[in-house]
């Protein structure tokens, strides 16, 4: 299986995927910053500076730009590969589909899982180090700030692997549309907004086992219905 | 008999249309089978479904004595193919695409990759990206990535789409050896009669979707007729004397002004001289010689095998 899965990441045009995630990266890293010191800083209402707590529950909606990340992988590993028929090529292995649509999968949520991971460190390291110039949170992290944000970190970038992988069955498999995946993953990223829009409030812990669940649902039904799907 | 692929009543449907019936189609070990038929006829269909890129409707494929499905495809590890045209990650370079290829199918040999490259004339160049080769270089990657393992059997739809003249003799060749020499058994496609006349051994005629007929090329060539065609304005005359002066023993009068002569011994010379002393007025004189491709305009006709 971890062989299946280096060549998924073989196959692709690699340095188009790292520049890809470079860019990600850097945004990201600087978003938390940027929200703080531009954005809410005339916004007596938004208490995210107030401490390094509060600044967690800042930065973990915005790690979910990876959403992005995984939609991009999906219109890589999938759609790109219906469309000029590698994915052909690759039914002509002694493989079975559904386990030929397993590896693509685990690749997708891997790499997402620890892009997202990184990219958590970055901007963690970047927000406290821009912090300590720009001073945009008051006090320092504390011992239980770090364990908080680590214990986050792992648990949101799973969540953030198992959802990036909703638009799989619909758009990437049965559409194979790259422009609905990526605007489903876009539509995911912002839905917490939109809920704060409307004046709905959702625990975001059960926010994220739902999109979690989506996922898997989505992943099941694309391994369930490849035979049926497409080129038969 | 050893059958490297066997299908029973092999058939494919697609929304409602079926594109292959009932096929039962048997390639036997080591020999060059081709698949004949008109564009559409069905022959890129049945061999998707050969190498386990479509899955069909119903029917069974036998490859190797064993049966072929969506999860027991082990028998593919033995399989090298070209369906429609070949297929490439093209922004990898020749020698990555066929180390690609090599891991999904378990093998690993670089010596083996870089002759594969030299056997179809791509030495030198397996650092290339296969975006930049022309369309007769992506055939001959084809062709090597098919046989690198060398498997037991090799698929190639149209395998000469693309090439040039010496390209298509290349093929040509390729193949030859590759049946000769490593005892590879290949099942080919092709609507162009010259092509799989001159490799294969036995074809089957692809009409509608259905396997019409299955024929072997010597049997062919044995029922291969020459004749010499005479047309004349006397044909009765003309028939009395070449039986009487002529001994011709075997001609057959097919209109009113023309008459077939099959005897092997004369020569349309001997039939001009005779006919001309006799001053009978010739329109024309030809030799002719029937051949796989009025045998295949017949099958897709629709008529009977020739007899």
């Amino acid at each position: 299986m971890i062989k299946l899965i280096e060549l998924e990441w073989r196959k692709l045009d690699r340095k188009k995927v790292f520049g890809e995630v470079i860019i990600y990266w850097v945004i990201l890293m600087f978003l938390p910053v940027f929200f703080l010191k531009v954005v809410f800083a005339d916004n007596p209402a938004v208490h995210f500076g107030e401490s390094y707590g509060a600044a967690i529950d800042l930065m973990l909606p915005i790690q979910m730009g990876f959403l992005l990340f995984g939609a991009s992988l999906i219109n890589h590993v999938f759609i790109e590969e219906y469309k000029n028929k590698t994915m052909a090529l690759s039914f002509g292995y002694p493989l079975s589909r559904k386990r030929l649509v397993m590896v693509k999968v685990l690749f997708i949520a891997l790499a997402v899982f620890f892009c997202s991971l990184i990219s958590f460190v970055l901007a963690g390291i970047t927000t406290y180090g821009l912090d300590q110039a720009l001073e945009v949170i008051d006090g320092s992290p504390s011992a239980a700030d770090l364990m908080t944000y680590v214990v986050r970190m792992i648990i949101h970038s799973f969540a953030t692997a198992l959802a990036s992988l909703i638009p799989l069955f619909l758009f990437g498999i049965w559409k194979r549309a790259v422009i609905p995946t990526v605007v489903c993953a876009i539509f995911l990223m912002q839905f917490p907004n939109f809920l704060g829009l409307l004046r709905i409030t959702l625990n975001p812990d059960l926010f994220y086992a739902i999109l979690s669940f989506l996922g898997v649902a989505s992943v099941y039904l694309s391994v369930k219905l490849v035979n049926r799907l497409g080129d038969l | 008999m050893n059958a490297i692929i066997q299908t029973n009543e092999l058939t494919k449907t697609v929304k409602g249309k079926t594109i292959v019936k009932n096929v039962n189609l048997i390639v036997k070990k080591g020999e060059i089978y081709g698949l004949l038929g008109p564009n559409g006829a069905g022959k890129t269909t049945i061999m998707k479904m050969l190498t386990g890129l479509i899955i069909p409707t119903s029917g069974e494929i036998m490859l190797f004595g064993k049966k072929l499905a969506e999860t027991s495809k082990e028998g593919l590890k033995r399989v090298g193919s070209i369906i429609e045209y070949p297929i490439f990650y093209d922004h990898l370079t020749a020698m990555e695409n066929l180390r690609i290829h090599c891991e999904y199918l378990g093998f690993y040999d670089k010596r083996a990759m870089i002759q594969a490259l030299d056997m179809v004339q791509l030495k030198g160049i397996g650092d290339k990206k296969v975006k930049d080769f022309s369309l007769g270089m992506k055939q001959r990657l084809g062709i090597a990535r098919a046989a690198i393992t060398k498997p037991e059997l090799i698929v190639l739809d149209e395998p000469t789409n693309g090439l040039d003249p010496i390209g298509i003799k290349d093929m040509r060749d390729l193949i030859r050896t590759l049946n000769k020499e490593y005892g590879i058994t290949f099942l080919l496609s092709s609507h162009i009669l010259g092509e799989i006349e001159q490799v294969a051994d036995r074809i089957g005629v692809i009409r509608n979707g259905q396997l019409a007929d299955e024929v072997s090329l010597s049997d062919i060539r044995r029922q291969r007729t020459d004749y010499i065609e005479l047309l004349t304005s006397n044909v009765q005359r003309s028939a009395f004397l070449l039986e009487h002066e002529l001994q011709v023993s075997n001609l057959k009068i097919v209109k009113d002004n023309r008459i077939r002569i099959y005897d092997a011994g004369i020569s349309a010379g001997q039939i001009s001289k005779l006919l001309i002393s006799q001053d009978i007025e010739i329109e024309e004189i030809q030799k002719h010689t029937s051949t796989l491709e009025d045998y295949f305009y017949h099958q897709i006709q629709g008529g009977d095998k020739v007899d």
